[in-house]
Formats: C-alpha cells, sequence, structure tokens
C-alpha cells in the first residue's frame, strides 16, 4: 500500500503555534501540580510506591533507554516529582521523608515535560519487568495531569486537546471533513450510512485516518457492508482519539469521551467499534465509563477485536491473500495489545488470510514500542529521541525475515511509514482493516 | 526488683538480648501493621466490564513475576540472580545456623535441622560480597545513582551491620572487645534492623506481595498476563 505520509510534527506545530501559555504564577504551578497529583493518587499507586526498592531495572524494559542509555529515561524516574509529593504529602512516613526530601520546583516540572511526555509512550513495558510489579505506565498518566494542570503539557498536545474539547475536531478535521469523507468513499462506490438514526453498530473513524486520505474509512465501510451488519457513522461522535488523555488534561479527557457515549446511547448501539488509533482503545474501552460514571449499555470493540469476533462467528469470509503479504510479522500496537488486551484477534485474521505470520522476538505483551505512541509522535522535540528507539523496532523487524508489517493502530502505521523514510528501509507497511477489505470472500 | 539497680548491673549483652529485643519487636510490629493498615484504603472501583478475572490474575503476578519473560529478563540477568543469591543466601544464614535455630527453638519451642558452619562461612560470605557490590553499582551505575534515596544508603547499613557483627562474634574477630560484648552488639544490629525495618525499604519485604498483586490485577482485568 502506497501510504501518503502525514507528519504529525509539522501538524502539531501548526497547532501550538495558536496556544497562549497559561499565565500562572510558580506557586500557582506547583500548587496545581500537586494538587492534581493528590487526586490522580489511590491506594495502588500509593502502594506501588512504597514498594520500590529503587533498584534500577524497569530501565530495561523501555526502548528510549535502551537506545540511548540515557539514566535519564529510568521509567520511574519519570514520577520523581509525584513521587516526591506522595513522599512530602500522602505517605505514613511523610514526618520522616520531609527531612529526606526536598519540595518540587517549577523547574522540576518544566524539566519533566520532556520526560512525561517526550520520552514516555505509556506502553506499560516496563510495568511487566519490575520486580516488584509496580505499574509505572499508570502513574505516568498522573504525571501528564498534574504538568498539564500547571499549563505544562506540550504546547502541541495541549492545543490540540483544547481544539477536540470545544470543537470536536482535530487539527482541524471535524464533522465537516468527515462529510467529505464520507462522500469520497461514496464516490468509490462504497455505501456510508452517515447518521442514521438507529444502528447495532457504531463506527468510530478517526481525523488522524482521513487527514491522510479516505482509505481506512473506505475499507472499513466496505467490511461492515459486506458483513451485512446494521451500522452507522454519527457526525455528532465519530472520533476515537482523545488528544484530552493524550495530553494529560482530565476534563477535557471526560468530555470528549462523552461525546462518543452519548452517539452510542442515541443510536442504541450494542457495539462501538473503535478506529485502528491506538491509545483510543483503551480510553474507550478501560477508562470511559470510569469517567463517564456509569456502566455503559454497549460495548467497545478495537477493529481487531470486531474482525476476530465475526471471523469466529463465521461471518467474515477471506481470501487467502496473495498481494505481496505472502510472509508477514505483526506489530502488536501497546496500546491494543498489552495495555488494551487483544494480540489473538489480528492473528487469527492472519491465520484466516492464509499469510505466513513470523513473530518477532518480542511480540505479544513483551513487544517493543515503535517509539510514537502516547502522542510522541505529535511533539518535534521527541523526533530525534523517537528515531533512535526506533532503531530497536526495526531490527527485530529486520530478523524476522519478513517483507511486510502488518499492524493495527493508525499511529503506529504513521510511525513505521516514517522510519521507513528515515532509513530507507525496504518494508511494506500495512494495517490490518485494509488487508482485510482487500482480501474478503 | 528496683528497674535502676537491674540496669546497673546488666551487661551489653543482657541489654541487648533483653529489653533492646523486646522494644525493638514491638516497634517491628506496631510500625508494620501500620504501615500495612496505611494502604487499606478503599481501590477506586472500575466501571468497565473486564476480560478477565482480576484476582485470579493478581495472584497469578505474586507468583510469576520472580521469573519474567524472556525478552524482559535478558537484559537483567545480574540484578535477576544477584537478587536470588542474595535473599537466598541471608535466609539460609537467619535460619540455618546451629545458634539462631537455637533463638527460634527457645521462642517457638520447636528446632529444626541446621547446616555445618562451613557452609553457613559460605553463605555469610555471598551475603557480605553481593551487598558490597550492590553499594558499589548503586554508587557507579548512572541509573542507580539518580534514583537512590538515603533510605537506600540507611538501609544498605541495617542490613549490613547483622553480617558484620555475625561473623565477629563467630569468627571471633573482636578487636579487643569481649565475646559476650561482640555477641551484644550483633543482637543489637538485630534490634536497629526490626526498629527501621517499618520506616524504610525493608519494608519491601512486605510491600512486594499487595504491589505484585495489584499490578497482575490490573493487567489481568484487561485479559493480559502481567
Amino acid at each position: 500500500m502506497s501510504a501518503t505520509m502525514i507528519d504529525y510534527g509539522t501538524l502539531g506545530e501548526r497547532a501550538a503555534a495558536g496556544v497562549k501559555p497559561k499565565a500562572l504564577s510558580d506557586e500557582q504551578k506547583i500548587a496545581r501540580a500537586k494538587e492534581a497529583f493528590i487526586a490522580g493518587m489511590d491506594a495502588d499507586m500509593a502502594t506501588y510506591l512504597e514498594s520500590c526498592i529503587h533498584c534500577g531495572m524497569c530501565a530495561e524494559a523501555c526502548h528510549f533507554y535502551l537506545a540511548t542509555q540515557d539514566a535519564k529515561y529510568t521509567p520511574i524516574y519519570k514520577l520523581e516529582p509525584l513521587k516526591k509529593v506522595y513522599r512530602r504529602e500522602l505517605a505514613p512516613t511523610r514526618w520522616l521523608n520531609r527531612l529526606t526530601t526536598r519540595d518540587i520546583t517549577v523547574a522540576d516540572l518544566e524539566q519533566w515535560q520532556e520526560l512525561a511526555y517526550d520520552s514516555c509512550t505509556q506502553c506499560g513495558r516496563c510495568s511487566l519487568l519490575c520486580p516488584m510489579g509496580i505499574h509505572i505506565q499508570s502513574m505516568i498518566q498522573v504525571v501528564r495531569n498534574g504538568l498539564a494542570a500547571a499549563g505544562l503539557a506540550p504546547a502541541e498536545l495541549q492545543a490540540v486537546s483544547d481544539e477536540q474539547r470545544d470543537k470536536a475536531s482535530i487539527l482541524g478535521a471535524g464533522p465537516d471533513k468527515l462529510r467529505e469523507i464520507v462522500e469520497r468513499v461514496r464516490a468509490k462506490g462504497i455505501d456510508v450510512p452517515l447518521d442514521k438514526d438507529k444502528a447495532e453498530v457504531l463506527v468510530l473513524s478517526s481525523a488522524l485516518d482521513f487527514l491522510k486520505d479516505e482509505g481506512v474509512l473506505a475499507a472499513t465501510a466496505n467490511i461492515m457492508n459486506k458483513l451485512g451488519a446494521s451500522w452507522t457513522i454519527r457526525s455528532d461522535g465519530f472520533e476515537s482519539a482523545n488528544f484530552g488523555a493524550l495530553a494529560g488534561d482530565k476534563q477535557a479527557q471526560k468530555r470528549i469521551s462523552k461525546r462518543v457515549i452519548d452517539a452510542a446511547i442515541a443510536a442504541g448501539a450494542k457495539k462501538v467499534i473503535v478506529a485502528e488509533c491506538g491509545h483510543a482503545y483503551p480510553v474507550l474501552r478501560w477508562e470511559a465509563a470510569t469517567l463517564y460514571g456509569k456502566e455503559l449499555p454497549f460495548e467497545f470493540l478495537s477493529v481487531a477485536e470486531y474482525l476476530g469476533q465475526e471471523l469466529k462467528a463465521g461471518r467474515l469470509k477471506l481470501k487467502k491473500a496473495g498481494n505481496g503479504s505472502a510472509h508477514v510479522t505483526f506489530h502488536d500496537p501497546c496500546k491494543i495489545g498489552r495495555m488494551g488486551g487483544s494480540f489473538d484477534e489480528s492473528r487469527d485474521v492472519l491465520k484466516a488470510l492464509g499469510v505466513k505470520l513470523t513473530e518477532m522476538e518480542s511480540h505479544g505483551r513483551t513487544n517493543l514500542c515503535c517509539g510514537g505512541g502516547g502522542g510522541v509522535a505529535m511533539l518535534k522535540s521527541a523526533q530525534t529521541l523517537r528515531r533512535k528507539a526506533f532503531e530497536l523496532k526495526r531490527e527485530e523487524v529486520d530478523r524476522t525475515g519478513a517483507p511486510t508489517v502488518v499492524t493495527a493502530c493508525n499511529t503506529c502505521m504513521q510511525n513505521l511509514e516514517m522510519g521507513k523514510a528515515w532509513l530507507n528501509w525496504d518494508k511494506n507497511v500495512v494495517n490490518l482493516v485494509q488487508l482485510v477489505s482487500d482480501n474478503l470472500a | 526488683m528496683n528497674e535502676g539497680l537491674y540496669l546497673q548491673g546488666m551487661t551489653l549483652l543482657d541489654f541487648a538480648r533483653g529489653p533492646a529485643l523486646r522494644w525493638a519487636v514491638v516497634i517491628f510490629v506496631i510500625g508494620v501493621v501500620w504501615r500495612l493498615t496505611a494502604l487499606l484504603l478503599a481501590s477506586r472501583k472500575p466501571l468497565e466490564p473486564a476480560k478477565g478475572s482480576a484476582t485470579a490474575g493478581g495472584v497469578k503476578t505474586l507468583l510469576t513475576r520472580s521469573a519474567p519473560a524472556h525478552e524482559l529478563e535478558k537484559n537483567i540477568v545480574f540484578q535477576h540472580y544477584s537478587g536470588y543469591a542474595w535473599h537466598i543466601s541471608m535466609f539460609i544464614v537467619l535460619l540455618f545456623f546451629a545458634p539462631h535455630m537455637l533463638f527460634f527453638k527457645d521462642i517457638l519451642g520447636f528446632g529444626w535441622p541446621t547446616l555445618p558452619n562451613l557452609f553457613i562461612d559460605f553463605f555469610t560470605v555471598v551475603t557480605i560480597g553481593i551487598l558490597l557490590v550492590l553499594l558499589a553499582r548503586r554508587l557507579m551505575n548512572p541509573v542507580l545513582r539518580q534514583i537512590s534515596t538515603m533510605d537506600d544508603y540507611i538501609s544498605w547499613i541495617i542490613a549490613f551491620l547483622p553480617f558484620l557483627s555475625g561473623i565477629m562474634s563467630f569468627k571471633h574477630i573482636t578487636f579487643g572487645m569481649s565475646y559476650e560484648t561482640v555477641l551484644g552488639l550483633h543482637i543489637l544490629s538485630i534490634c536497629l534492623l526490626l526498629v527501621w525495618f517499618p520506616f524504610g525499604k525493608l519494608m519491601h519485604a512486605l510491600f512486594i506481595w499487595p504491589s505484585r498483586y495489584k499490578v497482575g490485577a490490573a493487567f489481568a482485568r484487561r485479559g493480559v498476563r502481567a
């Protein structure tokens, strides 16, 4: 597949240019960060922080540390401001800790922007290695919440988060752009039931897909039509991505995911299919109901999960794939796999397609991140670091000998495409939904 | 007997195995219970339907985290096995040195077989050696240096002293002190350990279990083996 590349970094930078920094004094920044840290801290996190023995083993799971050997990328170190606030304000031994732990400063918070955003994709690999069982990934989000509250989220992410919260669009692509894209898909002879009143399945899309072209939506629509599903895509709740979550702006995250929930309830949907967008899946599947405050009358599925289910039920019928994809390796998107719990469905689909699958050394739950998730792909400041981390991925892919990498996440896809350009790398990168759409029997 | 007179007639050893040890145990027990209950706050209940049993996953991770997956373990071989060697040697010395067993037998009322002293010598040297290597690593490795706190060094000293004083009394390396005094110092080093235990990182011996359980449960809820 020849993908038109979009450079999120440049788009993000353009968006960031419009952001006015919040006029907060140093004291206000610290107070707001502390407030968010304390609000985000729960009993589980307290247990994790109490049990850290400062062994540094988590570094050995992190692609950013492994690629650079720079000590500051040690995952637990990325939590340092949160740890300090916990030690001084919440820990049972705080009276003792105050003697040995210095309070956080604005300089700390500013310095940690790079560590909590640029150098963490929240892939969760370190949480699987820690001998004490510390869930570092879950606490990075609290660090981001604190930095965002202090007005210290990267301007790119904050700008898009504000835009998405207020206008329901991402980088200028909102409901109008969706309608335009739907028309383009229809022009290809593929029906798209836009804004149907009632449907069993609500399909989500993402500006991150259609900023590039209409390909992914066309492929998805093609599959849904072939399955004969009662489905719709709604202009009042179509966006999978959630920049509130990426920026660490919890209120924005809540408001953005509520849009999807409201649209699904209005449509009476039983299933909501989250587009191939990494963070979107765990944010909707594992966080949305709790933020919403109620159990939901429908289920969230990633595209891969839905395809896997339909395959198992015998409704999805596939031809054996020929088009240059006969030998593939599968890149597990961290957010769908390790942080989402879906590994087998994508592999079942590949098996049904009859392709030869060679796994990378790190696959499934221990998969190595491509380096672009968690909003990192948007950050211009993270580009050099991202390239270095990508080297590790490239090595693992190369060792499989497969000419094609299949994945099921838009960001992974973009990052792999970028990697091809950076390294003059001769791999085909294909997304699962496209592969399935091309091979419907 | 008058308490003042009682204290006056006491040797360091009497003090160490009498009131010092008693109070150290009291502080240890109260401290540990307090630290653990402080964490038994209500966890937030997620509203999303789970993909797997959190409880089963928690218990599984609690047991299996001692052996991480190959892809993750290959970079931590040294830390992993030095950790095993240290903890196993420490427990062997603690439980299978004859005088230690007799000390516990006094309290518990039953004993168990012990190891010949030659083995105890060996395991004591292993523990001391590993502690020294790990300290050097903590001081020199940039990853460790930047995440180390006062607690790490205090806890290191407190863990080191019982072995140092233990080998001194066992080998009669007394630097002119009486054997009883050195033995008294050994017991006092244990008292110090018991008193410090609830306040520093030695608590990891207990926190490891809820922490592993929780990470296992969090991942299991999402259908992932942690």
